[in-house]
């Protein structure tokens, strides 16, 4: 894993942004009696593959030792949506409205609510090791960052969102293991309608213990100052993380910059990586992203036409590892009736739902049996 | 507790000693096995990740101390280990999601998992008001009770608190 590191520096070299930082880093000396100064590197995703990216972002937690060495990864994805470790993303969004427009669904490590990316959101991740884990450190780089660049004042709400006015512009999230990190989202000029229509689930009452989403209103850095943009914004927050202390907010300036291991631009390939395309190959995979949705039920009405009544019926389903293991109808009287239809053990989402929906509306009662156990 | 134990300890040796003047043969190996399985019984056993073990015969119970509830906050998921899923001692083997974090669960010891708390994962805040009860997440079979002594004893856990940095 050192190996692997050292490859980054070297091939870094060629690519680094600001050499004269690397020169002076390696010239520094630290004493042998005092403790090792914590060194910072700020690493530049060239991907916008989320699945990449989190392939990526899982190497560098299990592989790297963070003891005396700080990392800010910064990245943006091409428009998809990302859900927590823990979430339903039927509950989070609409699964098959969002394979309809193109937008990716991919579930992340890290706890927390459902977010959407485009180019127009810059993703930090601040890795450390797991009791160096300061969350209002690195959202404290972040308000400093916006505050030196563009004089924009941002707050810290209850919650360690990063607000504005009483508006989110940034939604947080970490994994603690052996390692740990902090990652966050920040809106510069993120499609605000897509985010909206991506983060809109279904009319259907899930049953579910997964982790639930807070939602809030949010806003775009570019709508508080013009001016914003993600590539100026990814190089004010590098520089403020690496002009600042690694173990407190205090500014160290250009000279505490220029002991720092600098910017690098990272190619996550496996011949920089070995083992990420096993990673990222687990991050695409259904298994993951709808596998590991926490076990789940569905419950919608149906009202059914019957000579000149209408028959209200309740549809169940019960979702297990992202299958409907279970299907049936409530009748009116309390009896259920199991539906088999070839769509049992098949995978769970709307469009499936909708298909039996559907096909009951149009059965007349007498037939209703009948007819679902012939979907 | 700890004096609790050593109570048991003494009068289930006397019947130890009784035996002993009953069978010459097999009373040595039960006075041995006794004494194994009275420390595992007694003791809740800890690792410096904060989990905690206790071993009745070759089951044990896993959960997380309360220094670790407490770190974590409020916790709002809880993904536990299927049963019958097998792990070797300080696999990763579960998560607990709280306000805060996703944070990994180890195995304090190897062995095959025979149960898990369903109830917390129902109600994942029993971890928060009773770790060390109704809050444990699952239990496994032992592969290999040695391992044990590696571990930490309710004395030598609080020590370590004390000397941890978090």
């Amino acid at each position: 894993m050192s190996g692997a590191f050292k490859l980054i520096q070297c091939s870094g070299s060629k690519m680094l942004i600001r050499p004269n930082v690397f020169r002076a880093f390696s010239s520094s000396t630290a004493t042998s009696t005092e403790k090792p100064e914590i060194k910072k590197s700020v690493f530049i995703s060239q991907s916008h593959d989320i699945f990449t990216n989190l392939a990526l972002e899982d190497w560098i937690y299990k592989n790297f030792d963070f003891t005396n060495h700080h990392v800010l990864m910064l990245w943006a994805n091409d428009p998809c949506v990302v859900i927590g470790r823990h979430q339903n993303p039927f509950t989070e969004t609409n699964v098959s409205k969002l394979v309809e427009s193109g937008i990716t669904l991919a579930r992340r490590n890290s706890g927390g609510g459902a977010v959407y990316h485009d180019r127009g959101n810059l993703n930090l991740t601040f890795f450390t090791p797991r009791d160096r884990y300061n969350r209002k450190y690195n959202l404290n780089i972040i308000t400093r960052a916006l505050f030196r660049e563009w004089n924009i004042k941002a707050d810290l709400n209850e919650r360690d969102d990063i607000v504005i006015n009483g508006k989110k512009i940034s939604g947080t999230a970490a994994k603690l293991g052996q390692n740990a990190y902090h990652h966050c989202t920040l809106l510069v000029n993120a499609n605000k309608l897509h985010l909206g229509e991506s983060l809109a689930k279904e009319e259907i009452k899930y049953v579910s213990k997964a982790t639930a989403s807070v939602r809030s209103p949010i806003k775009n850095l570019c709508d508080v100052n013009k001016t914003v943009n993600v590539p100026q914004l990814l190089s004010a927050v590098g520089y403020e993380f690496l002009r600042t202390s690694a173990t407190e907010l205090v500014d160290g300036g250009h000279s505490q910059t220029m002991r720092q291991q600098g910017f690098q631009l990272i190619n996550p390939t496996e011949k920089w990586f070995p083992g990420i395309t096993e990673i990222r190959d687990l991050y695409s995979s259904w298994d993951w992203r709808l596998g590991k949705t926490p076990r789940f039920e569905i419950e919608k009405d149906i009202e059914i036409k019957a000579d000149d009544k209408d028959l209200k019926m309740l549809l169940k389903v019960e979702v297990d590892k992202g299958l409907m293991t279970n299907i049936e109808l409530v009748m009116p009287t309390g009896e259920k009736a199991p539906i088999v239809t070839a769509l049992q053990n098949q995978p769970y989402d709307e469009a499936n739902l909708n298909g039996i929906v559907n096909a009951l509306k149009l059965v007349p009662t007498e037939n209703v049996k009948a007819a679902i156990n012939g979907l | 507790m700890v004096l609790a134990s050593r109570i048991l300890l003494r009068s289930n040796l006397l019947k130890v000693s009784q035996n002993l003047l009953k069978n010459n043969v097999s009373s040595v190996e039960s006075l041995k096995y006794f004494s194994v399985s009275s420390i595992n019984q007694a003791d809740r056993l800890y690792t410096k990740k904060h989990e905690w073990v206790q071993v009745e015969g070759e089951i044990g119970t896993i959960g997380i101390s309360n220094h670790a509830q407490e770190a974590l906050g409020e916790i709002v998921y809880a993904q536990l280990p299927d049963v019958g899923t097998k792990f070797q001692q300080s696999d990763e083997c579960g998560a607990l999601e709280s306000v805060k974090a996703a944070s990994e669960v180890y195995t304090p010891v190897s062995g095959t998992v025979t149960e898990k708390n369903t109830a917390v994962e129902e109600t994942p805040g029993l971890i928060n008001t009773e770790c060390y009860e109704k809050g444990w997440l699952f239990r496994l079979k032992l592969s290999d009770s040695g391992e044990l002594k590696k571990l930490m004893n309710e004395n030598q856990y609080q020590e370590f608190l004390k000397t941890d940095e978090h």
